[in-house]
């Protein structure tokens, strides 16, 4: 009786933690608001929020200049450098996604 | 002269057999499945889309507007009736007024367009009709209301993304009046069978496809008891899905009143 009861039991937290495990691609899009500043919106691809998700703005060199993190709305806005830059949506390991300054237009 | 009189007769037949079926309000963008946000261009066209054998004279819209969501994000309401300009299509037998609006989408997510024409006399029917259309296009990818009712006063809520099909999947959705699944209600299914020059505001003279026969022209469906239906779609572009006579109004002027609820989906081959 413990034994099957055992057996159960993690089946049921396997499921668990199959559920975790959803396809789950990162996505991140910017876009030059025109005013002196960018907004970047983030998201996955299964539709689940980005609020949280940590941001950094690097300059050509790869110098992080500013850190944040994704809004509630999963947005996050920062003030547009001069030069080359990059922006970094970073979800963790494998869920990395990169958009390059010149790609961000209005 | 034989030959005139045949051809008179055959226009008779054609002009005494005009469809009162088969009408439908396109809301047509070329791009729904988009990676990146940008300009819409919507030719928004009363007509027949299969046989385009007559365009119908479009009156003064009543609504125009998009409810954007992404992801689990707040859904957002944006008024677009001041982008709706007229123009003049023209189809392989007549030109007629319709519209055309150029609309700016950026944000990722789902974009649920919902276009109420205004009402439109039918002197076959002798009945007032409104087709009550939805299109909805993607951005990037990422999920958002396309499955959630529009609150329109009826409307066909997809339960497959409209924009994401290949062809030979199958479409599936819901009929509702004013929120209401509507059981065993008739459907008419049609395809844009020409390529819609955008820049020439008119279809292309000639058919992608021949019918066998006229059921296939306007192909008429029927939901179940629970008001959902499901269509294999057996080829790539445009299809059209119209609920005919389901919005809750039943009277306009004193007439006849038919509300019609329309949805847009776009199949992709698979190569």
């Amino acid at each position: 009786m413990r034994k099957q009861l055992l057996v159960i039991g993690l089946l049921v937290f396997g499921i668990f933690l199959a559920g975790q495990a959803l396809a789950h691609t990162p996505l991140c899009s910017c876009y030059d608001n025109g005013d002196g500043t960018i907004t970047c919106e983030g998201g996955f691809s299964d539709g689940s929020s980005a609020a949280g998700v940590e941001m950094r703005l690097l300059d050509g060199n790869g110098k992080v200049l500013i850190k944040g993190k994704m809004d509630e709305d999963s947005e996050f806005t920062c003030k547009k450098p001069d030069g080359p830059y990059k922006i970094q949506f970073d979800a963790g390991p494998g869920h990395l996604v990169e958009v390059d300054g010149k790609d961000i237009v209005e | 002269m034989k030959k005139i009189i045949f051809v008179l007769l055959g226009l008779a037949v054609l002009a005494l057999s005009v469809p009162a079926f088969a009408h439908f309000q396109m809301l047509y963008t070329p791009e729904i499945a988009l990676e990146k946000g940008g300009q819409l261009n919507f030719k928004i066209v009363w007509t027949h889309p299969f046989a385009d054998e007559h365009t119908m004279e479009m009156t003064t819209p009543t609504a125009f507007y998009v409810l954007s969501q992404r992801g689990e994000g707040k859904v957002k309401k944006k008024d677009l009736k001041d982008k709706l300009k007229p123009i003049t299509w023209t189809g392989k037998a007549n030109s007629a007024r319709a519209y055309e609006a150029s609309v700016k989408v950026r944000s990722m997510g789902d974009h649920v367009f919902c276009f109420v024409p205004g009402p439109y006399y039918d002197k076959h029917e002798e009945a007032w009709m409104q087709q009550i259309t939805k299109t909805i296009v993607n951005v990037g990818g990422i999920p958002g209301n396309w499955a959630e009712p529009a609150g329109l006063e009826t409307e066909i809520v997809p339960l497959d993304k409209p924009y994401a099909l290949w062809t030979g999947n199958v479409f599936r959705g819901i009929v509702l009046s004013e929120g209401k699944p509507v059981s065993n209600c008739d459907i008419e299914v049609e395809y844009i069978n020409h390529d819609a020059l955008m820049d020439k505001n008119a279809f292309a003279k000639s058919n992608y496809v021949e019918p066998p026969q006229d059921a296939f022209i306007t192909m008429t469906i029927k939901a179940n008891v629970n008001g959902e239906f499901s269509f294999g779609i057996p080829r790539a572009g445009w299809w059209g899905f119209a609920a005919l006579g389901v919005g809750p109004e039943k009277e306009y002027k004193g007439e006849k009143f038919n509300a019609d609820a329309v949805i847009w989906i776009k199949a992709v081959d698979m190569k």
